[in-house]
Parts: structure tokens; C-alpha cells; sequence
């Protein structure tokens, strides 16, 4: 029974320090890529063209979302090509 | 009167009543039917467990999984069909081989966001912290008299995830894999119930009312993600590497976590696979899942006293978690400008989104504007990882 019990403590100690340890590394390594996606890949800004702009007078982030729901929806062949209003 | 006999020798009329313990289990099957479809607790996974007993213990039907000996070890797939019916076949091709928690562990990559977590990196700690209950609960089987294998089992039910037990008791106690099921299972429908219990004797108010956003705004984080898609992207490969390295064995169901999360975070190129993972794959073995654990439960394997010690072991192994949790956000907050509200080490654990949005509706009802569910995704997210690490841990060291 002791040496049983005392096996339990090890892996508590074990156990914990390696969750403790995966999880810094988690924190660590995180911090990292985020700081290294910053710098050598920043999200290119999108630019929407004037044209789609007055043509349909949309917000960006409505046409954002149509697109995003489009290219989901179409598994990415899908494109946007003009976005009107319909009246009912 | 010959006909009549064997009609009734046909029917199980005469085998329910040779065995009065059978119809416990059936009483017991119909409560957790009840406690799934009346009370919707866990209902997804609770339906097909309690159906599985139900099915078990019908005499007759063959239903039920025999225990698993050496001659049952030897026999092919189509051998265990034949002579042990198809219940038999499932099992052991679907669960003794350990198949079905990792794809389930797939299933919940594709479905999880890691986001909040790589916003909030410094709170993923906690869910560290949250992992307590399992080794203290380990120590206390134990002294109980349970087997070092069989006190891990039971003690992984704190890591409030029902996968990572399940799968932990396969691979250390499979005997006990119906008692444990349950019991992981039933308490992580009661994390609204267990957390406000735990949080109402160990938090004071002024804590509970520890505006995560305001702390933010006086201590804006050092890093900013400008790129949050890519970042996301390339994280679960990050993560998988780091983990495969420094617990191999957790990997199954780490490595199935992330790669889910991978297909998701992809986009539209493999939104089909995404889809397979979240819902068809999901969906199926979460049913071979229930049913195949629910068989196991038969008057000869449940009835006995250790059943109520893993009942109420897993319960002791989820509250100390919680307690674990709050406790390491106190310490931190003795030692740190920036406070944070405990209720986030309360999410710590794996029982995901629902202990997030337990810890924000109680965080809403101090402060009416503390909204905070994203940080407490972030240590429960990391409390899956944690949970399932842990679990790695046992079975390297006790298999």
C-alpha cells in the first residue's frame, strides 16, 4: 500500500509539472508565432474598388461578410460579382 | 398448452424475473432517459447510454458486452459477431481499440475556436491549475484500495472530459469504463450546478466583481495579433509538434484535437472536411459511443460498492478541480497588478463552452457589465489540452 501511495504522489508531482510545463510552452510558443506573424506575414489590407463601392453603395463589412458566406457556402469557387438591394 | 410454453419460453417474460437486479438496471436505464430527454442533461450523449443499458439488460437480446478475457482477445472481429452478437463486435472494434474518443477529439477541434485563447495567452495557466482533481483524487483511490490504474481512471473524471476519460479507462481500468462514462458524463451536465456551489464558498464578492475588461484597458497586453487567421492557421501545427515531442502518448487525442482544429481554421479549401469531422464522423461515433458504453453496464459490472466510490470519487475530482482553478487566480492576484476575476480559474476545466458561459452568467449577475465569456474560453480551451496531457501522463506511466 505505501509503495502504491507513493507512486500516486510521484505522478502528482509528475503529472502536474508536465500539464504546468505543456501549457507554458503552449504560452510561450504562442506569444512567439504571434510576434513572427506580425512581422513577417501582416494581413494584407483589402481594398475594395470604388466601383463596388458606389455601384452598390454596401458597407465593407456587409460585403465582407456576403463574400466570406459565399466562398463557404461554394467550398471557394464562388465569387461575388455584384451585390443589389431587392425591394419587396 | 405445449404452444403456449414455448411462446412464453420465446419471450424474456421468465428470464426479467429469474434476476431482480436486471430490473434495477432497467429502472436505472429509464432515469437516465429521463435525465436526458425530460431534463436535457447531456442529452447527446446520455440518450445512447442509457438506451445502451436498457439494451444490455434485456434478457435474451445479447446485447450486452462480455467482459473482455484472453479467449475474446484472440478472436477475430467476425468470431465476436458470431458468438457474442453484434454489441460485442462494436465494442471491441470500436472501443477497445480506443478509436472512437479520438475521432470524437476531432470532432470538438473542428468545432472549437482558438481564438480567445491566443488573445488571452497568460490565462491558458489556469486550466493547468484546473488539473489538480485528478492526481489528488488518484491519491485518495488509492487509500481506498483501488489499483494505481484504476485510481487514475477514476481520478481523470475531474478533468471534467468525457472523451479523455473514456478513454484513459480504456486504456488503464476497462472495467470500469460504464461507472466512469456515467459519471464524467453526469456531472459535466451538472458544471451549472457544481461550479456555483464551489464558487459560493471560495470566491468573495469583490472578486466575483473583477471587471476583466477594465483590468485590460488599465493593463493593455503587450502583444497585438494583427494577423488572427494565419495565426490560427499555423498554431494547432505549432502545438502538435510541441506536445507529440514531450507526451507521445497524449497525442491521440491531442494530435486528433488540433488537426480538427487545423481543417476549421483552413477555411472554405477544407470546409468539407470540417464538416465531416464536426457533424458526420461527430455524430456517428458519438452514438456507437453511447451505446457501446451503456452495454457495458449490466447488474453483474455496475451493481457493486465501487460503483459508488467512482460516483462519488468523480464528483470530490471535479469540485477539488474548480477549487484548484480559483485558487491559482488568487495566488496570481496577490502577486499581480492586473487582477483577474477567479471565475476564470473556475472554467479551467474541460467541459466546454458550457463552464465559460456558467462563470460569465455569474460574473453578470455581481456586475451587469462584466461580460466575461472570452476569458474564461481561454482557460477552458487550455483545460481540454491540460485534461488531455494529463491523461497522457497516466497512461505512459501505468500501462
Amino acid at each position: 500500500m505505501e509503495s502504491t501511495l507513493g507512486n500516486a504522489l510521484v505522478l502528482l508531482a509528475i503529472g502536474m509539472i508536465t500539464v504546468f510545463l505543456i501549457l507554458a510552452l503552449v504560452v510561450i510558443s504562442g506569444n512567439i508565432l504571434i510576434k513572427i506573424v506580425n512581422k513577417y506575414a501582416p494581413e494584407p489590407t483589402k481594398k475594395l474598388t470604388r466601383a463596388s463601392r458606389s455601384a452598390t453603395g454596401t458597407a465593407p463589412e456587409v460585403i465582407a461578410a456576403i463574400t466570406a458566406v459565399v466562398e463557404t457556402v461554394t467550398g471557394g469557387h464562388g465569387k461575388v460579382e455584384r451585390i443589389n438591394k431587392i425591394d419587396k | 398448452m405445449e404452444v403456449l410454453n414455448k411462446l412464453y419460453e420465446m419471450t424474456a417474460f421468465g428470464a426479467i424475473g429469474e434476476d431482480p437486479l436486471t430490473l434495477v438496471m432497467l429502472a436505472l436505464a429509464l432515469f437516465l432517459l429521463y435525465l436526458g430527454i425530460g431534463k436535457r442533461f447531456e442529452p447527446l450523449l446520455l440518450v445512447p447510454i442509457a438506451f445502451g443499458v436498457l439494451l444490455a439488460n434485456f434478457p435474451g437480446g445479447h446485447m450486452s458486452v462480455t467482459p473482455s478475457t484472453e479467449i475474446i482477445e484472440h478472436m477475430t472481429i467476425l468470431e465476436i459477431a458470431k458468438e457474442h452478437g453484434i454489441m460485442n463486435m462494436l465494442y471491441y472494434m470500436l472501443i477497445k481499440t480506443g478509436l472512437l474518443p479520438p475521432l470524437i477529439f476531432m470532432g470538438v477541434g473542428a468545432m472549437t475556436d482558438f481564438g480567445p485563447m491566443l488573445r488571452n495567452l497568460k490565462l491558458a495557466f489556469f486550466g493547468a491549475a484546473a488539473q489538480i482533481g485528478i492526481f489528488t483524487v488518484l491519491i485518495s483511490a488509492v487509500a481506498l484500495g483501488f489499483s494505481l490504474k484504476e485510481a487514475a481512471a477514476l481520478g481523470i473524471i475531474g478533468g471534467a472530459d468525457g472523451p479523455t476519460a473514456i478513454y484513459t479507462a480504456i486504456k488503464l481500468a476497462p472495467h470500469l469504463l460504464g461507472p466512469i462514462a456515467i459519471a464524467a458524463y453526469s456531472y459535466m451536465a451538472l458544471v451549472p450546478v457544481i461550479i456555483p456551489l464551489v464558487v459560493k464558498y471560495t470566491i468573495s464578492e469583490k472578486e466575483l466583481k473583477i471587471n476583466m475588461k477594465e483590468q485590460d484597458k488599465l493593463y493593455p497586453s503587450k502583444v497585438k495579433i494583427k494577423d488572427l487567421h494565419r495565426t490560427k492557421i499555423i498554431f494547432p501545427i505549432v502545438l502538435c509538434a510541441i506536445v507529440s515531442i514531450l507526451v507521445p502518448s497524449s497525442v491521440p487525442l491531442v494530435g486528433m484535437l488540433l488537426f480538427g482544429n487545423l481543417i476549421k481554421e483552413i477555411g472554405s479549401d477544407t470546409n468539407r472536411l470540417m464538416v465531416a469531422a464536426s457533424e458526420t464522423i461527430m455524430n456517428a461515433a458519438t452514438i456507437f459511443l453511447g451505446l457501446t458504453v451503456g452495454a457495458t453496464m449490466t447488474a453483474a459490472t455496475f451493481l457493486d460498492k465501487t460503483t459508488l466510490l467512482i460516483i462519488l470519487g468523480g464528483f470530490i475530482a471535479f469540485a477539488i478541480s474548480i477549487f484548484g482553478g480559483i485558487m491559482a487566480v488568487k495566488v496570481h492576484n496577490l502577486f499581480s497588478k492586473k487582477k483577474i476575476n477567479p471565475l476564470i480559474g473556475a472554467t479551467g476545466l474541460s467541459a466546454v463552452p458550457m463552464a465559460s458561459r456558467v462563470a460569465n452568467d455569474i460574473a453578470l449577475k455581481y456586475d451587469s457589465k462584466n461580460h466575461l465569456l472570452q476569458y474564461a474560453m481561454s482557460s477552458n480551451i487550455s483545460g481540454v489540452i491540460g485534461s488531455a496531457v494529463a491523461a497522457g501522463v497516466l497512461i505512459s506511466f501505468l500501462s
